[in-house]
């Protein structure tokens, strides 16, 4: 039997948060929520997530700051897939981010969340 | 002639002078004149030879350095080797180099301001805009797909356009991000070791979904090509315009064929689709802003007429070219359409666009906006 996967979804849009939530629970994921970085951060950190998904701009703590911060524990951290889920997209927030191995940035205008599942299975290899 | 090969003959001349003046007040042989002669003139000629040398190039190294500045380069001082004239001319130039500094600084960077203002405010104005958008494309997805519990066709129909025009929106604010800051020219080209294939393969992961929903047939042909010098995010966006123009008019069932090949002197990158094509009296105009087909206007797409436009400032200002042709040969001669396998959409029978991307790769450029967009 496999382990149902765990993914942590931190964005502050209350509207584009319930929408992600709600469809990663209807795909069968077990869902976590943080609605901005620092509590992303905490829930992560006790948690362990399989999959992290986050937005950039957030109150208290950035996206790029929440990746640091992940990847910066050796223990779960540096390995786990995240998927960065913005409406920005700019070269230097691509980079920010690529520098810690974070590499799928996906721009919200132009994902359904279907498609985004579709991506989030593939990083699990389910 | 060169002021070096100048010197070389006066020096030679005045060398034959002295030896012939020498041998008359000292008397002797032809033949000790003669080897007098030899010794001096080889003698002279090396050393001549190299001082002469050793100022022409140094004359040429100063003339690389104005050819920098002249090029917009300011950052260089020129190195001051001694103190005799040229070493004198240097440091006039660099005077002269740190006056242009100060003056090119104080435009430039009152440009500059002006244009991060303006870039900075896009930015925003885009995220700020991108927002909303992105709400209303999840949530009426959500109703069209059922997710909120069945729907009527007529309720479906009517969600179907508002979902259609959002998505003209959201590629609106894309295009918009990019045409303000391309201003044909003054974005910046920061080439790296790129792997183009790469580049096509990363741009075209947006389109998989919409590829397999469609049923579209992909093909793909790629050459074995080294890394060569490409702005990494200008060569992804080129794909994406391309890509995206090949998949929005490709009807269900369709084919897109994307082939990557290197020839003697440059890369050749060509995008087919069996799709509406466009017709023979509009091609003259497929490169211009805010152009759009009348047949893909009528059509149930999206499309801000701005893509190929951005796609040919960027491929012509890094060296390449852009041309297009439509009933796309490629389509017409492959297997598919010869099986009848894919039947072409209407009378325009495909499209294929070819660009060519120089191996030398693309030249440096210096600006003072970059291409924002993924």
């Amino acid at each position: 039997m496999s382990k149902v996967k765990k993914v942590l979804i931190v964005e502050d849009e209350i509207a584009m948060l319930n929408a992600l939530v709600s469809k990663f629970e209807k795909a069968g994921f077990d869902v976590l929520s943080a609605q901005d970085g620092k509590e992303g951060v905490r829930i992560a950190k006790k948690e362990s997530p399989d999959l992290l998904i986050l937005d950039i701009i957030m109150p208290k703590m950035d996206g790029i700051s929440v990746v640091k911060e992940i990847r910066s524990d050796n223990n779960w951290g540096s390995d786990v897939p995240i998927i960065m889920l913005s409406n920005l997209s700019d070269p230097e927030s691509v980079s920010s981010v690529a520098k810690y191995n974070v590499y799928d940035f996906l721009v919200k205008t132009d994902w359904r969340i279907d498609d985004i599942i579709n991506l989030a299975k593939e990083k699990l290899n389910i | 002639m060169r002021i070096s090969d100048k010197i070389l003959l006066i020096v030679f001349v005045l060398a034959t002078v002295l030896v012939l003046v020498v041998a008359l007040l000292i008397g002797g042989s032809l033949q000790q004149v003669l080897l007098l002669g030899q010794a001096v003139y080889i003698f002279v000629f090396i050393t001549s030879f190299m001082i002469s040398r050793k100022l022409s190039q140094r004359i040429i190294s100063l003339s690389f350095n104005v050819e920098e500045m002249a090029a917009g380069n300011f950052s260089k001082k020129i190195e001051i080797d001694s103190r005799d004239e040229i070493g004198q001319l240097a440091s006039a130039l660099n005077d002269l180099l740190s006056r242009l500094r100060t003056n090119v600084a104080i435009d430039v960077s009152k440009d500059t301001e002006l244009a991060k203002a303006k870039t900075d405010f896009v930015t925003l104005a885009s995220h700020q805009l991108r927002t909303p958008l992105s709400i209303i494309k999840w949530y009426v997805d959500f109703l069209v797909t059922g997710e909120a519990g069945e729907i009527n066709k007529e309720q479906k129909k009517y969600l179907e356009e508002v979902y259609l025009s959002n998505e003209r929106l959201i590629e609106l604010v894309n295009a918009l991000l990019d045409v303000s800051r391309i201003d044909v020219g003054t974005f910046s080209i920061e080439p790296e070791p790129t792997d183009i294939v790469e580049r096509a393969e990363n741009a075209l992961r947006k389109y998989l979904p919409q590829i397999k929903q469609k049923e579209i047939h992909l093909k793909k042909a790629y050459d074995d090509i080294p890394k060569i010098n490409l702005d990494p995010r200008l060569t992804k966006m080129v794909f994406d315009i391309v890509i995206s123009n090949a998949v929005k008019y490709t009807n269900k069932g369709g084919m897109i064929k994307i082939t990557i090949k290197k020839t003697e002197n440059n890369i050749l990158t060509q995008v087919s689709d069996s799709g509406c094509g466009i017709p023979r009296e509009q091609q003259p105009k497929v490169f211009s802003k805010l152009f759009r087909a009348d047949n893909v206007r009528r059509m149930e797409s999206v499309g801000t007429g701005l893509g190929l436009y951005i796609a040919k400032a960027v491929i012509e200002k890094s060296g390449g070219k852009i041309w297009f042709e439509s009933p796309s040969l490629e389509f017409l001669l492959s297997e598919e359409y010869k099986g009848k396998k894919i039947t072409p959409d209407k009378a325009n029978k495909g499209t294929t666009i070819f660009f060519t991307i120089p191996l030398k790769g693309m030249k440096k450029k210096l600006g003072t906006k970059k291409l924002s967009s993924l």
